[in-house]
């Protein structure tokens, strides 16, 4: 089944919510400052995508289109306050950090597209892969700039001191700009960047050509 | 063989077709190093002018010797005075070997001074060119545009604007991210929105703000520690910087703490007044910059305040404190990031200059307020000369 | 589940009909889950808090994950409650009486909820306000350390603006009430970097050992522009700035003159050291 495979695994690199839709761009400068609190805002999200597009899709055929948005709303909403009790129940310490992120799931874009998207046209089983696979686009993009933030920003991994800091006695001066939402911005960009060089079929078409440059057309 | 020979004889491998056509941006550079380029413009051709924008590069980067000359001796000038205050004979390492065979650390030697700046700036401004410059002709050749003379104003203001105690690494990372984020990534020079020295300086500034926010040791001596005078004027007011001994002429020459090239407004308006007279910066963003400044110190001068003492500050100490000066002249008068049409550059100096001061008053986080104000206005720039042109083309069409 | 002909979806009975059941299905997960966990989570904020009083009394260690262990080290703080107003700890009669008058009960007591209700608080002027938090709680929560030979260690939580934040800390006293025995902030956000330091361990580590008070009995704690001048005779009272942050180290010099100030725990400490 082809078709499972790539619906799983195409919103990873070839159509990836973040470097290709730009979609749940906010959560991604918010909280990825440190790998295990975006790890758990990874895993967060993907349950949530994967049952909201579940349930969706399992009363597809019976919501009515005028209330289409607020029934999809409930129950991503629903999955939502579920998780984040969860959150704050066995990690207190990552949900804390979460603040108002994990909340903020019930806007991020790409739950709410990928149930509008795909659980509205397609069966349970097919949708909750969607779903899935597109959490762990998210994901994906989301490690990447967390483990680029919190390796310059603070000299370590998961938590675990890579490069010891000057402050502590050894050499590495922490690049502060990395802590500061703004570098996710640079960073999602240079992803982006680097995504469509790898894939060039991502490059949309220029919205208009600059003309030849003069001393390259002479000779 | 004549050089020009030599160099003929080589150009075809490097046109369409021939053996090294990827690396053609290099042979153009060194070419146009050597010979000014023979290629006229074909084609409906507009303006004839004997300036071109190699001409419009170098005359900025020559004005911008007088005030690195000029911060380079303060820079030694006041690190030999601290030297001679701590006891300290000589400096350590390699720096401490070239001074002492060249020069001495006596504060009064014009000389001694010089050198001692200079074996501080020097390192700073060649790996600023090294490493700007490998950037430069790696997006030259991959994307096909000549190396521009540009990364030579690009590289100079890039490094005055930086204190002499900034570690040589910093100084890397900071042109990398100018050239590669502020410049390259919109399609290099002539398309880029922000000024790319002072991109690169902002990455600096807010990476690693420990070294460059002018709090502690700007004086190119270990264990001696001073705040910029901007620092001081932002935590005590001008009763503070007067206390530390400095007067408004001392600030005027350049006789403070500071970076390389900002200390001194005399120097600056030096190579102001050059660039003015040959017409290669614009005189209106200058003026807009310098009105902008002095209403909105007046206007916070006439508010006052009881507790932030920066409200006080007159219109001539923000004018030779902190980056205002050189900002106004060399940064603020970037052609491709400033406003095109004069109405504009009005508009646009007059923002930076009442952003400047904004910053540095109202703003608790920054002392300095001339870089983020001049990169905010960057930003301004298109909206300015859109809105001039549309109101232009509103008067024409009610008169058809 | 493709449509089966006579149903229609958009019939008003449908949309009613799915509306109660996606409601009513999602309100039972939800409350479920809430009940379910409540407990759970109230005790990890219980924790949060012992772990912060723990650490800025110099008694927690790094490593120390097991709720058993954080709860044991615990149990030796007895938890008080201070008036504000009288600057006076209550007597578990008092504070029965003031539980039963304005509903509220210490157990859960959210000091910073109460710094906000008209009714748990009181506006402050601007020349009291020294540590700009506009509002002060009538009643504190603080932590004593008893020994045989009586208090051992005092816990006060303090609050104050730095330059982007409000940090909240608990700062420690040795028994005399006037030396730091360790301060630590857990929440605030300051630049990273230079007020962000304010939880650096290393800055922390200048705090013990310092003292608040000057002969006098006024607060001379100050946080200095640069290092301390180890010889200086004020070094006893004098902590290092963070370097490029001034007005964080000032917020902090603040916030400690206003609550170990004469309106904040200063006369508690007099009485409780006495």
């Amino acid at each position: 089944m082809s078709n499972v495979k790539e619906i799983l695994l195409n919103p990873i690199f070839n159509n990836n919510p973040i470097g290709l839709q730009i979609l749940g761009i906010c959560s991604a400068l918010a909280v990825t400052t440190q790998m295990s609190v975006a790890a758990v805002m990874c895993i967060a999200l993907t349950v949530v995508c994967a049952f909201s597009n579940f349930f969706i899709s399992l009363i597809r055929a019976r919501i009515p289109s005028s209330i289409r948005i607020i029934v999809q709303m409930t129950i991503i909403a629903s999955l939502v306050i579920v998780v984040d009790q969860i959150l704050g129940a066995v990690a207190y310490d990552i949900s804390k950090q979460l603040t108002v992120f994990v909340g903020l799931i019930i806007t991020n874009c790409i739950v709410m597209g990928r149930a509008e998207a795909f659980a509205m046209q397609n069966p349970p089983g097919l949708s909750f892969l969607d779903g899935l696979g597109n959490g762990l686009g998210y994901s994906a993009v989301l490690m990447s700039v967390a483990a680029i933030r919190e390796f310059f920003g603070s000299g370590s991994l998961f938590g675990i001191q890579v490069m010891p800091l000057v402050t502590e006695g050894g050499w590495y001066t922490p690049m502060g700009l990395m802590l500061l939402a703004p570098s996710a911005f640079f960073i999602i960009g240079l992803l982006i960047w680097a995504l469509r060089v790898w894939k060039k079929e991502q490059v949309e078409a220029p919205e208009y050509e600059i003309g030849q440059h003069t001393a390259l057309s002479h000779s | 063989m004549s050089l020009r020979s030599l160099m003929d004889g080589l150009e075809p491998h490097f046109h369409q077709g021939g053996k090294y056509e990827r690396f053609y941006a290099i042979y153009e550079m060194v070419d146009t190093i050597f010979y000014t380029p023979g290629k006229v413009t074909v084609g409906q051709s507009h303006v004839r002018d004997a300036v071109d924008m190699k001409r419009v590069m170098t005359t900025v980067w020559w004005c911008a010797f007088f005030p690195m000359v000029v911060g380079m001796y303060m820079v030694g000038r006041n690190a030999n005075l601290a030297m001679e205050a701590l006891d300290i004979a000589a400096l350590e390492g390699w720096r401490g070997w070239i001074i002492a065979l060249i020069a001495g650390y006596d504060p009064n030697s014009i000389w001694d001074c010089l050198i001692y700046g200079a074996v501080f700036y020097v390192p700073i401004y060649a790996v600023t060119f090294v490493v700007g410059g490998i950037w430069e002709v790696l997006f030259a050749v991959k994307r096909g545009h000549e190396v521009n003379e540009g990364f030579f104003v690009t590289s100079i203001l890039f490094s005055l604007t930086l204190p002499a105690t900034i570690p040589l690494w910093q100084v890397a990372l900071g042109i990398s991210f100018g050239v590669v984020i502020g410049k390259e990534i919109f399609g290099g020079t002539g398309k880029n929105f922000l000024n790319p020295a002072l991109t690169g300086r902002a990455f600096l500034y807010f990476a690693y703000p420990a070294q460059i926010s002018g709090d502690a040791v700007w004086t190119a001596v270990d264990g001696y520690s001073g705040a910029t005078a901007l620092g001081i004027a932002a935590a005590d007011g001008l009763g503070g910087v007067l206390a530390t001994g400095l007067t408004w002429g001392d600030a005027f020459l350049g006789n403070m703490q500071g970076s390389v090239g900002e200390v001194s407004t005399l120097a600056i308006f030096v190579g102001g007044a050059i660039l003015l007279i040959t017409r290669v910066a614009s005189w209106r963003i200058m003026g807009g910059v310098l009105l902008g400044m002095i209403a909105t110190s007046l206007l916070f001068n006439a508010i006052g305040s009881s507790t932030n003492p920066m409200f006080a500050l007159p219109w001539h100490w923000h004018l030779v404190l902190g980056g205002f000066a050189f900002g106004m002249v060399y940064m603020a008068t970037d052609p491709v990031s400033a406003a095109m049409t004069d109405t504009g550059r009005w508009a646009y100096g007059a923002l930076i200059g009442v952003m400047c001061v904004l910053i540095r008053v109202v703003n608790p986080a920054f002392p300095e307020g001339m870089m983020l104000a001049i990169l905010f206005a960057n930003l301004f720039a298109p909206l300015f000369d859109w809105s001039v042109v549309r109101a232009n083309v509103r008067r024409r069409l009610a008169r058809v | 589940m493709s449509d089966s002909p006579g149903f229609n979806k958009d019939s008003i009975q449908n949309v009613i009909v799915i509306a109660l059941v996606v409601c009513l299905f999602c309100a039972i997960v939800v409350a479920g889950s809430a009940v379910a966990l409540k407990e759970r989570r109230i005790e990890n904020k219980a924790l949060d808090k012992s772990k912060n009083v723990l650490i800025a009394a110099g008694l927690f260690e790094e490593g120390v994950t097991r709720v058993d262990d954080i709860n044991t080290l615990f149990a030796r703080f007895e938890p008080r409650v201070v008036d504000l107003r009288t600057k006076q700890l209550l007597t578990a009669a008092e504070v029965e009486a003031v539980e039963q008058e304005l509903e509220i009960s210490f157990a859960d007591y959210d000091q910073r909820k109460a710094a906000k209700d008209p009714a748990l608080s009181s506006a402050l002027s601007d020349l009291e306000d020294i540590a700009s938090i506009n509002r002060r709680e009538h009643f504190s929560l603080i932590y004593l350390l008893r020994s045989d030979a009586g208090i051992d260690r005092i816990v006060l939580p303090v609050h104050g603006y730095g330059l982007w934040s409000t940090l909240y800390g608990f700062l420690a006293l040795e028994a005399d009430g006037n030396t730091v025995s360790g301060i630590t902030f857990y929440e605030h956000t300051e630049t990273a970097g230079l007020g962000g330091e304010v939880d650096n361990p290393a800055w922390k580590a200048k705090w013990p050992g310092k003292q608040i008070y000057a002969g006098s009995g006024d607060v001379a704690m100050r946080v200095i522009k640069g290092a301390v001048d180890p010889s200086s005779a004020e070094a006893i009272h004098q902590v290092d700035g963070l370097s490029g942050a001034t007005l964080t180290s000032k917020g902090v010099e603040n916030l400690i003159a206003y609550w170990l100030g004469e309106e904040g725990y200063g006369p508690l400490l007099g009485s409780l050291s006495g």
